[in-house]
Parts: structure tokens; sequence; C-alpha cells
């Protein structure tokens, strides 16, 4: 009889036992572990990598930080910041977040608050001078610069020689020299000199900035058109490009590239981060040179040196933006090793000034024949001049577009200049 | 235990049966419900999901339609677009085209804002060569791969349909991983005359694709859109797209006949809910497959249930046992005590307890072991005074033949002149029937008992001659023990006319001693003897007119047991030709 009793307990307790184990998985909340950071950047060949390089880099300093990278189209995360920080909600923003230098005032200066201060995170000396004035606000640093986008001229040393120059004769060139050199290049050759997106005025940017100017006036806001001496040589340098019958037209970024992987053109105009997919064509190694961009012809202050394009990481003013600022300061703001190993792995170039210093920078690379690439761009980028890219670098380009092609069909350039300016004020104030 | 548990299961054998019985019936009564309730909440889940998963589909369905109807009319205003229809089939200067490009720029911009809705690129190509992307990032196919691409030659082999065909690209890079697109294409065509001058392509990727319906998809429901050759276009299943489902495809006959496009069936092995609807605008069909095991697996708990209802059984189960033993407990100690009872006494008595139908059968059972007892002890009663009524009758009846012949012999002796030898044997006679006389139970001395043997020899051996002599050997400390009239009188009698057939003279001797608290007497002749039989009974006299009086040698036995009791009787042993003895025991009082 008890021996039934002990045997029907038992086997009650057994069965609560067996089913007590299935409550035990509780769904971890969603509540914001201050260990994970995340941080949002684009093109997960170059930003997505740089960012999982230092996160393995800052294993080192602290193993238990979780960096959860997240990618995203630059435009969905330009839409993403302007939605959340216009209503004033940071939930769901990233810790870190990639923006271009381009448009990185029209956030700082809009929402100022949302931003978190990185002054004391890093040291806004050991930077390039012109990465600076984009990314701070009334003095204060938010921004901690990323890559550079220093440009080059990128050139076929086989068509060049062909057309009866040489590579010395590229150095500090004006860009009337280069008209010249491309109308040779094209009698001789057949080649176009380079590819042109009819949409996309990079060109005139890098012209504008060698010689210290910009769409906008210093404070970043007032349009910055007529009268502009150095946007107006760049107009007439781009209508005489084209006039001189060295552009082969493109309409987007893949004939772009196609452009000098297929040996169409002699010339890319562009920023360092082309490298890359200038050597994507193994069987063109040792036919390229990097030049200096030429420097306008008439203007003074113009140099053999430009920006085009370049970002830097911004801290939100979230939960766990102190170790988002140091996971940033550890690793762009002052690993120098991991510079090296930024441009062995991506050819990136940084803005960190001491990162010149280490071996990588110094390597001689033999797809431009021995070249140092990188030991040259770093020289240029200390002599790209600081402007102030505002806050509507974009909305005015759309409009100097339009001009554009009114000029090129032969309106006055001084017209333009002034309708362009015209239409600027009308929108943006 | 091994001892006690046969005994207990004999005993418990009523409660065994019983328990057995109601945990075979509370188990099967358990596991039917259970098994019910889970067959119909399945089915009831599978309806739901069959109505509500079908007007999901329409949802969907509308989501892919309006889809559709945005590119239509992008694709219409591409068509009417004369910007584009010169850029497309101009030759001019690359600084004309400079600007041609701009427009065209432009224009796309314009009309792929229709689509901003969607994440879609569009790509156009012309005769001339030239070609224009919104975003290459929505579908990275070069313009040389476009031209030799299958989907431009399907585009030029229907230039008036819009025509959505799955495409997939490898990862150069090998970054983002492989990636799989939708492109629905047309061609550019002059309306009247149907000159083509060029094509259009819409693309989009499938993951963005998937978003038209990856809302209603969950764990075990999922969607394959599949084209006409069964190549899965779009899933859920995002490992299954790009591979052929020919199983899924070989369902759709089925499935356009049955009503409300719903079936049952096999799909990668498992059993699945299977809807089907055609896409005519995509030329696709479209599959919402809801795996029964995992759908349902999730909303019903068999475990829970099936817990439960176990909880429920044991407690069922126990609360069963105690009741039952409870009730039967009563029952099977009175079953205990009544079979103990009629084995070996009828004074044990059962206890009265348990529960009313218990203790009444209890009680009945004590009144009638009262009765029994009363009855038996009535019956043994009547028995014995019956009894004692037939030896008193026969000890009473003096045999007339004994009278009459020792009545003849005092004659023959007076007439012989034998006054003295006369005198004698009537005072014997008269001593014997003084002696005999009387109450039946009524007890003599030893002393007295020989003395009457003593008068009844002598008148024997007055009527027949002193052959057979008699001895008395008496102990002294019996004398005056206490036994039955006539009790050792049988036995002479019958060694005096049986035990001397043959042999014509002998010996009788009368034995009477003490043995512990027994009183022996003993009467041994060396006659005849005779076989003696198994039952020890004397054979019967036949020749009556010797006997004394009614009690013979088989009687004695018998009152010997009545009075005394069954340890007490007569013993005979005899061997032919040697003699006879008798042993009678008595109580010595």
């Amino acid at each position: 009889m008890k021996k039934y009793l002990a045997l029907f307990l038992v086997s009650i307790l057994l069965l609560a036992a067996c089913s007590s184990g299935s409550k035990t998985e509780e769904a971890s909340g969603d509540s914001k572990d201050t260990n994970e950071i995340t941080v949002w950047a684009w093109d997960p060949n170059f930003n997505i990598k740089a960012l999982e390089m230092a996160k393995e880099a800052y294993k080192a300093e602290d193993s238990e930080l979780n960096v959860k990278i997240v990618e995203n189209a630059q435009a969905d995360i330009i839409q993403k910041l302007n939605t959340s920080l216009s209503s004033g909600t940071t939930k769901g923003l990233p810790n870190i977040v990639l923006i271009e230098d381009y448009r990185a005032q029209s956030f700082l200066q809009a929402y100022p608050d949302m931003f978190y201060e990185l002054t004391d995170s890093f040291k806004a000396e050991e930077f390039a001078d012109y990465k600076i004035a984009p990314t701070s606000l009334d003095g204060k640093n938010y921004g901690l610069p990323f890559d550079t986008g220093v440009t080059g001229l990128y050139f076929r040393t086989d068509y060049l020689e062909e057309a009866g120059y040489k590579v010395e004769d590229l150095k500090d060139m004006d860009w009337n020299k280069y008209i010249e050199i491309g109308k040779k290049v094209k009698e001789t050759t057949g080649k176009h000199m380079l590819t042109l997106d009819p949409k996309d005025l990079g060109l005139i940017r890098t012209m504008i900035q060698s010689a210290g100017s910009w769409y906008l006036k210093e404070d970043g806001v007032t349009p910055n058109l007529a009268g502009n001496e150095a946007l107006k040589e760049a107009f007439e340098t781009y209508k005489a490009i084209l006039d001189a019958d060295l552009v082969k037209p493109v309409s987007d970024w893949s004939q772009f590239v196609a452009g000098f992987n297929s040996g169409d053109v002699a010339t890319v105009p562009s920023g360092n981060w082309i490298t890359a997919s200038i050597k994507a064509e193994e069987s063109q190694s040792g036919k390229w040179t990097v030049a200096a961009q030429p420097r306008l012809s008439n203007n003074p202050d113009s140099v053999n040196a430009s920006n085009l394009g370049g970002s830097s990481w911004y801290v939100l003013n979230v939960p766990g933006k102190e170790k988002a600022a140091e996971f940033l300061g550890k690793t762009f703001g002052s690993n120098v090793d991991f510079y090296q190993e930024l441009n062995t792995e991506i050819g990136a170039i940084g803005t960190y000034k001491p990162a010149a210093e280490g071996e990588a920078y110094k390597a001689a690379d033999e797809f431009f024949g021995g070249q140092k690439v990188i030991t040259d761009f770093a020289a240029m980028t200390e002599k790209i001049p600081q402007v102030n890219y505002g806050l509507h670098t974009y909305a005015i380009e759309d409009i100097l577009a339009v001009e554009m092609q009114n000029y090129l069909k032969g309106k006055d350039i001084d017209k333009v200049l002034e309708d362009a300016q015209a239409q600027a004020e009308a929108q943006i104030k | 235990m091994k001892r006690i548990l046969p005994n207990s299961l004999k005993y418990n054998g009523l409660f065994m049966k019983m328990f057995l019985f109601t945990v075979l019936i509370i188990i099967t009564v358990s596991a039917v419900t259970t098994w019910a309730a889970i067959r119909m909440s399945e089915q009831f889940f599978i309806e739901r999901f069959s109505i509500t998963n079908s007007k999901v589909m329409n949802q969907i369905k509308e989501n892919l339609e309006s889809f559709n109807y945005s590119i239509v009319l992008a694709s219409n205003n591409l068509l009417q677009n004369g910007t584009i229809k010169r850029t497309l089939t101009a030759e001019e200067s690359d600084f004309d085209r400079m600007g041609s490009l701009f427009h065209l720029g432009q224009q796309m911009n314009r009309i792929k804002s229709n689509l901003d809705a969607y994440e879609v690129g569009i790509i156009v190509t012309g005769m001339n060569g030239v070609s224009y992307a919104t975003d290459r990032a929505y579908w990275p196919i070069t313009d040389d791969e476009l031209k030799k691409s299958p989907i431009t030659k399907n585009t030029l082999l229907y230039p008036k349909r819009l025509l959505f065909q799955y495409d997939y690209r490898q990862d150069i890079t090998g970054e983002t991983g492989d990636e799989r697109f939708i492109v629905a294409s047309r061609a550019l065509s002059v309306p009247i005359s149907g000159f083509i001058y060029g094509s259009m392509y819409f693309s989009i990727q499938e993951k963005d694709f998937k978003k038209f319906y990856s809302n209603y998809t969950s764990n075990g429901n999922d969607v394959f859109i599949l084209n006409r050759e069964g190549v899965i276009v779009s899933s859920s299943q995002s490992k299954r797209i790009g591979q052929n489902a020919d199983d899924l495809l070989s369902y759709t006959d089925e499935l356009e006949k049955t009503p409300n496009r719903t079936i049952n069936g096999d799909f990668m092995g498992k059993e699945h809910i299977i809807m089907m609807d055609y896409l005519p605008s995509y030329d696709m069909y479209f599959f919402n497959v809801i795996d029964k095991q995992t759908a349902l697996g999730d909303l019903i708990d068999k475990r829970e249930i099936i817990r439960i209802s176990a909880i429920i059984v044991l407690i069922a189960l126990c609360v069963v046992f105690f009741a039952s033993r409870r009730l039967t407990n009563s029952l099977s100690s009175l079953s205990r005590q009544i079979s103990s009872a009629s084995q070996y006494n009828f004074h044990q008595y059962v206890d009265v307890k348990g529960t009313e139908e218990t203790k009444q059968i209890g009680q009945a059972f004590n009144s009638m072991l009262d009765e029994l007892h009363e009855y038996v002890e009535q019956l043994m009663q009547s028995q014995k005074e019956k009894r004692n009524a037939e030896l008193a009758a026969l000890q009473q009846q003096i045999n007339p033949h004994f009278l009459y012949n020792t009545l003849a012999s005092i004659r023959f002796m007076v007439q012989q002149g034998g006054k003295e030898e006369a005198d004698e044997t009537i005072r014997a006679l008269i001593s014997l029937l003084q002696n005999t006389l009387g109450t039946v139970s009524e007890t003599i001395t030893v002393q007295e008992e020989i003395e009457n043997l003593k008068n009844y020899v002598f008148i024997n051996q007055k009527r027949y001659g002193s052959r057979i002599r008699v001895n008395y050997f008496i102990s002294p400390d019996c004398i005056g023990c206490s036994i039955p009239k006539l009790i050792l009188q049988p036995f002479i009698e019958n060694a005096f006319f049986h035990g001397f057939n043959h042999k014509t003279d002998g010996y009788i001797n009368v034995l009477v001693w003490k043995e512990g608290d027994s009183l022996i007497c003993e009467v041994e002749d060396n006659g005849d003897g005779m076989e003696v039989s198994d039952d020890t009974k004397l054979p019967a006299t036949k020749r009556k007119k010797h006997l004394f009086s009614g009690i013979g040698v088989r009687n004695v036995h018998e009152r010997i047991q009545l009075i005394y009791g069954e340890s007490y009787g007569v013993q005979i042993t005899s061997q032919p030709g040697e003699g006879t003895k008798v042993r009678v025991t008595m109580p010595a009082r």
C-alpha cells in the first residue's frame, strides 16, 4: 500500500519536474545593453570592412563590448537620421553613424543637441586640417575624421608616352596643360581623355576646392556662385575639356568604371578611393601612374591638391555614447597600427597624420610602376585647402547641373552663374 | 512479503479488480478526450488558417498587383517619352551626348519617382548603344552582360509584353553574398510600326520583393513564387530561391480544380496545407504553404495538454485508490474473518465496522452464528436424551428368556432336592435384579458391578455347569470407582455363549486397574477367538434368549462414549483359537 503511494508521489514529482523545463527560455529583453553599440555605415567593401577591422582591433582594449555593424545605403541612413532626429526621438538610432563630409554640417547645425561632442576623445590637430571644418561646430569637434577624399590624376603611362610625354610633364600642371596633353593623346591613340557623367559635377567641386572656394561662403549658408572666380574658371575649364572632345559620356558608376577598366580613357581625375577599382583590372598593372590634380590655370590660389568625397564618424547623443566615443578614439582616433592594416587590407588612406609614418604608407606599389602612391597621397592631403562645405552642397549642385547644360548650349557664363545664384537664394533662404 | 502478498492479493481481489478496472476506464476516457480535443482544435486551426490565409493571399496579391501597376505606368511613361526615344536612337557627338544624357537622366528621375515607394532600379538601353541606369545597385549587371542576357532575348521575343523574369548575379567581391533579382522588362517600340529601338528593365532585389509578403509569413507558413518553369523566383525560404520546385508545380492542376484552391499535400517530405493563386500579370504561380506540424505545433502545445491530462488522471487515480480502498477494506476484512470462521470455529464473531452495508452483513453473520450455536446445542441435547431413553429402555428389559431359563433351572434344583443350591441361585437372581433395575445413568461402584458379575456367573454356572471358570483380579484402589451399570456383564455373557463353542472348558479373567486417570477393565477369555473386523464391532447376538438384558456388547461402546466422551470406549483384540480380549477404558472417578 505504502509502496503504491510512494510510486504515485514520485511519478507526480517527475511529471512536474519535466514540465517546468519548458518555461526557462525567456525571451531576452530588448533593453539597451550598455555593452552593445550599433554602427551604421554604407559600402560593404570599404566602410563596413574598416569597421569590422576596428572591431577586431578594439577587442584588445575591451573584449566585453559588442559592436553591432549595420549596413545601410547612404540615402537610407540620411533619411532615417532626418526622420528620427527631426521628430526628437532617438529610439532605433545607432550609437555611431558615418556621414559624408559634404552633408555633415547640415546635420550638425540642424540637430546640434543630438550629437555627442568628441573634442576630448581625439586630438584634432593630428588630423588633416581640411577635415576639421566640416566635422566641427562652434569650435567643438563632433566628427572623428575617417577617410580622405584626396584627389589625384590617374594616368595611363603607355598612352602618355605614345603621345610623346613623360611622367615628369604631369608634375604640378594646370588644366590648360591637361587639355593640351589630352588633344595629343586623342590624336595619337584615339582614346578619350576621361569619362564624365553630366549629372555629377564632382570635377567642378575638386576644381574650386583646389582654389579654396566653395558653392557657399564661409558662413556655410550664403550661396557663393555669382562672381565666384574659381567657379567661373571651373565652368570654363569643364566646357573647354568638352569642346576639345576629350570626354566619353557615361551615365552611371558602372559605365565610369568600365571606361578606365576597358582602356577607353587615358586619365581618371578622382578621389584616391578609386584606386581599388583601377587595380581591379590586373592586366593594366604597371601602366598607371598617379599625378597631382591639375590646378586652375588663372587662379593664383589654386593648388595641385583637392578633395572629393570622404566621410567621418559621428556619435549620437544616445545611451552608450561614452563607450562609442571611446571605441572611436581608441581605433580611428589614435591607433597607428590599425591605419597600416586599413591601408594594406582595403587601400584606405586615413586623415590621421601620424599614420603616414607607418610602413604601409611608404610601400611602393608595383601596379603604379613602383610609385609610392600612398606617400604621395598623404603629402597631397596636407595641401588640401580647407573650405566650409556648409549646409547645401547637393541642393546647389542640382541647380548648377541644369545651368551647366545651359552654359554648354551657349548661355553666357556670368548670366549662368547669376541665374544659379538667384535660384539658390530662392531655394535655400 | 512474499508470503503476505498472495494472501493480501487473495483478500484484496475485489479491490484490485475494481481499481484496475477504474484505472483502465479513467485512462481510456482521458486518452480519448485528449486525442479528440487535440484533433478538434487542429481541425479548427486548419480551418481558421485556410480562411485567414486566403485573405492574406488576397492582400499579398493586391500588393503585387499594385507594384505591377506602378511598373506598368512607369513603362508607359518611358514608352511615350520623346527625350528617351531621341537619346536612345540618335547618333550624335560626345558633346551633344553629354547634354542628351543629362536630360535623359532628368526624365528617368521623374519617371522613377512613380516607383519611389519601391526599391526599384530602372535601366534603359538603346539601339545606338546608349544605356542609362537610375541606380546600378538594384541590379549590378554590366551593359555587356545585359546585352547577352536571356532576359533581353525574351524581351525582344515578346516586345509588347511586360515580362517578369528571375535573374541571379554572383557577387564578384564576395562581400554582400549572392543576389537574386526579379526583373520586369519590356521592349521600347514605336506604337504603330512596332519598330524596336531599345528595351527597359525594372529590377528589384528579391529581398525587397519579399517585403510584399514577408509580413504575412512565419515559421512554417511560407510563400513561394514560381515561374512557369517551376523555378522559385521569390520565397520566404531564402535557401530555396532559384531552385526548381517541381513538386509544387505538380500541384497546380489539382489546385486549379479545387474550389478555394486549397489542398493538403506533401512538400519537402512533410504534410502541408498548400494554397495557390495564379498571378496573371506576372505569369507566375503564387503558393502559400503551411507546414502543419510547425504551424500547429506552435498553437497547440500537445505536451502541455498531455501533461495536464496526465496530472488529472493521476489525481483521479489517487482519489479512486483511496476511496475504493476504504470501501473494499471493510469488505475484505469481513471476508477474511468469515472464511476462517467457517474453517475452524463457529465461536469467532466478526468485527462489525466499515460501511453500513458491511456492518449489516457482519451483524447478520453474527446472529446467524448465534442461531447456529443454539440449534446445534438443542440438537445435541435431544440426541443425547433420545439415546439415553433408548439405552434406559434396553436396560430395563430383563430378558424374559433369561428369567424363564433361570427359574426353570431353580425349579429343577428344587426337584433334585438341592435346596441349598436353589436358595443360593434365587438369592443371586434377586441380587442381580435388584442391582440391575433402576435408572440408566445411575452408576455403581466397581465392587457392586463385580458382585453383579459374580451373581450372573453363579446363575450361569448353575445352569450350564462350571466348566468355564471365572477369575476376578481387581486392583484394590479401583474398588470405589464408579462405573455405569451392566458395563462388563455383556462381555462376560458374550464370552460364555460364543467364546466356548468349540473348546469345552476354559477361563474368563476379569481385570480392573487404574492407568493414570483412566480406569481399565479387561474381560479376557481363552476361548475360540475370532476374526476381528476393522470396525472392532462385536458380532450381533442372534440368540436373544441367552441375553440377560436389552443391552448388548454393541451398545457398551456407545454408552461409554455418550457418558464420558470420545476418548473413551471399548477395544477388542482377538485371535482365532487363542481367545478374545475386551478392554474397556473409562475415566477413574
